[in-house]
């Protein structure tokens, strides 16, 4: 009986959870008059592909365009973090030097600042510099943003390897960089992977430093500041809304259902991080 | 020769640490010194030198009404925001904990808003809870009256607690059945043993087992929800009139709609401060909580 209550309850919570995926993916393939009409309704006789078209041909966002751009960011902010955060967290993990513990205080502090607070300033920085409104800039910050964590998380699990794999290596005449990239590099796999995990919704969801770093004026849109562009002035034209949503969340909604069980616990792993 | 070898181990080290240590010092640490700086300036965001100005920030944001709103509107949000994501989070938690296909599918339907982002899910919501989304042209067609979800203050602030739950509450599930694991199961059956109803065994053993879990989750769910700004911009837009504004959407507001960076920085600096010190008295209450608990 209680079993049977449990399972009643978790369908019913299933049954809500899933309701506004269910409006969205049915009301992107009706025209406006059938939304508001039945909003609930399967599009049972008159399916349309025609307003899907549309959002894939809208001029204010070039959806195509947009997921090119985010790939690219995702692609870039991914390596450089692991280029620039695999290297330091290796030296900090493998050196009893009092000067690399210190480092990764200093580090670690990074993890505890919102990145709505660095906005302001970093717009101040991108400017000295002259980065703003650029890809290099734009791509440099979310770099930064994801070092902190990604060195504490690396030099913890860089611990766990034994160090005798590197004076092997060295005995063999190996140099550090080589050591490092040759030898520990390929056994880090699980912690990149949940890294990787991690950066690329963060990059792919980031609202905010795209929409100030790049710009209105740029045009450039990631997938989610073209969402915003194409969809927040006509946000009761549903046959732009639903459609336009449906384009944006499709690619990560594939890959989460593929992914699910690595990507739950890395966003895990990156909840924590405060 | 062995100083040529020190000399060059050295060098693959400075390779190796210096570039990540110079752009994250000068993109987050230099940033965060520079907040402090710029609210003590008038800067518009576009001007080289901007004057400094002192205090004058910090004093026009004690007297700004619409600063004063918004931050009810914030401890409103994340107050209620972290009891729902809590209790939902560890009640679920307990509903799905244990192996089967079944509650790995549930925990997957549970987690999956959290993988879209913010301003998705306010745009969807909105389509849904608007005056002509798809709940109120369900109610009006069935002869009933508009609700008003998004068009009426009170209303909207309930709404939005409502949805930042039911995006979020999936990773404190995540969360609390983590915690799940590492609470003894001999201790469980010890209570069974005694004759403990599940309700008992609840309340005595597994919650003060998973304190850790609760301080982690309590703390994570108050500093996420305290800089809620996405979902205002898309499920709100901060109205109706401006009445579900929050902190981080005056602060960006303000900044780049207002050109006003100075006073921007000045709420900025608050709200890390606020944040830092809730953080912290939650979790000296928790731990005081904890060892009250163990005497």
């Amino acid at each position: 009986m209680r079993r049977y209550a449990r399972l009643g309850f978790l369908a019913a919570t299933t049954l809500f959870m899933l309701v506004p995926l269910y409006v969205l993916v049915v009301n992107a393939f009706k025209p406006q008059q059938e939304i508001l009409a039945s909003p609930f309704g399967l599009p049972l006789d008159g399916l349309t592909f025609e307003y899907l078209a549309k959002a894939l041909d809208n001029p204010q966002f070039d959806i195509f365009r947009g997921y090119a751009v985010t790939l690219l960011f995702v692609v870039s902010v991914n390596v450089l973090s692991v280029v620039l955060a695999g290297p330091a967290a290796y030296v900090i993990a493998r050196s009893p030097k009092r000067r690399f513990r210190v480092l990764m205080l200093f580090f670690l502090a990074g993890t505890f600042i919102p990145s709505q607070v660095l906005v302001i300033p970093v717009v101040y920085v991108l400017k000295t510099l002259g980065l703003m409104g650029t890809i290099r800039g734009f791509v440099l910050f979310e770099t930064v943003l994801t070092l902190p964590f990604s060195i504490f998380l690396y030099a913890g699990y860089i611990s766990t390897i034994p160090a005798t794999l590197d004076q092997a290596a060295n005995v063999d005449g190996a140099g550090r960089l080589r050591t490092f990239w040759r030898i520990i590099f390929p056994l880090m796999r699980p912690v990149v992977a949940t890294m990787v995990i991690l950066n690329t919704f963060s990059v792919w969801n980031d609202f905010v430093n795209p929409q100030i770093i790049l710009g209105p004026g740029s045009g450039l849109y990631t997938v989610t500041t073209g969402v915003y562009a194409a969809v927040s002035q006509y946000s009761t034209d549903y046959t732009v809304v639903f459609p336009t949503l449906l384009l944006a969340i499709a690619p990560l909604l594939v890959f989460f259902v593929i992914m699910q069980r690595h990507i739950i616990s890395g966003l895990t792993a990156g909840a924590t991080k405060g | 020769m062995r100083s040529g070898i020190a000399r060059g181990q050295g060098l693959a080290t400075a390779i190796m640490v210096v570039p990540a240590t110079v752009l994250y010092a000068v993109m987050l640490v230099v940033p965060v010194g520079l907040a402090f700086y710029l609210s003590l300036t008038d800067w518009d965001g576009f001007s080289a030198n901007p004057a400094v100005v002192g205090l004058d920030n910090y004093g026009r944001l004690l007297g700004d009404p619409e600063l004063r709103r918004a931050a009810l509107v914030t401890l409103l949000v994340a107050g209620a925001g972290t009891a729902g994501l809590n209790l939902l989070g560890l009640g679920f938690a307990l509903l799905v904990n244990g192996r089967s296909r079944a509650n790995t599918f549930f925990r997957m339907v549970l987690f999956y808003p959290h993988v879209l982002s913010a301003l998705v899910v306010g745009f969807l919501w909105s389509a849904i809870l608007g005056t002509t989304g798809a709940v109120n042209s369900f109610i009006t067609q069935r002869g009933g009256e508009v609700l008003p979800f998004l068009s009426d203050p009170a209303w909207a602030t309930v709404t939005m607690i409502a949805v930042l739950v039911w995006a979020g509450f999936g990773v404190n599930v995540v969360l609390y059945l983590a915690g799940l694991q590492a609470v003894p199961h001999s201790l469980i059956e010890a209570a069974q043993i005694d004759g403990a109803t599940r309700w008992q065994t609840f309340r005595n053993v597994t919650l003060p087992a998973l304190g850790p879990s609760v301080t982690v989750n309590v703390v994570l769910s108050l500093v996420t929800l305290l800089k809620t700004y996405d979902l205002v911009v898309s499920l709100t837009a901060g109205g109706p009139a401006g009445q579900t504004q929050t902190v981080a959407y005056l602060i960006l507001w303000n900044s780049f709609h207002d050109a006003r960076l100075g006073f921007g920085s000045a709420q900025s600096v608050v709200l890390m401060v606020v944040t830092a010190a809730l953080a912290f008295v939650v979790t000296r209450l928790r731990r005081r909580g904890e060892t009250a608990a163990h005497q």
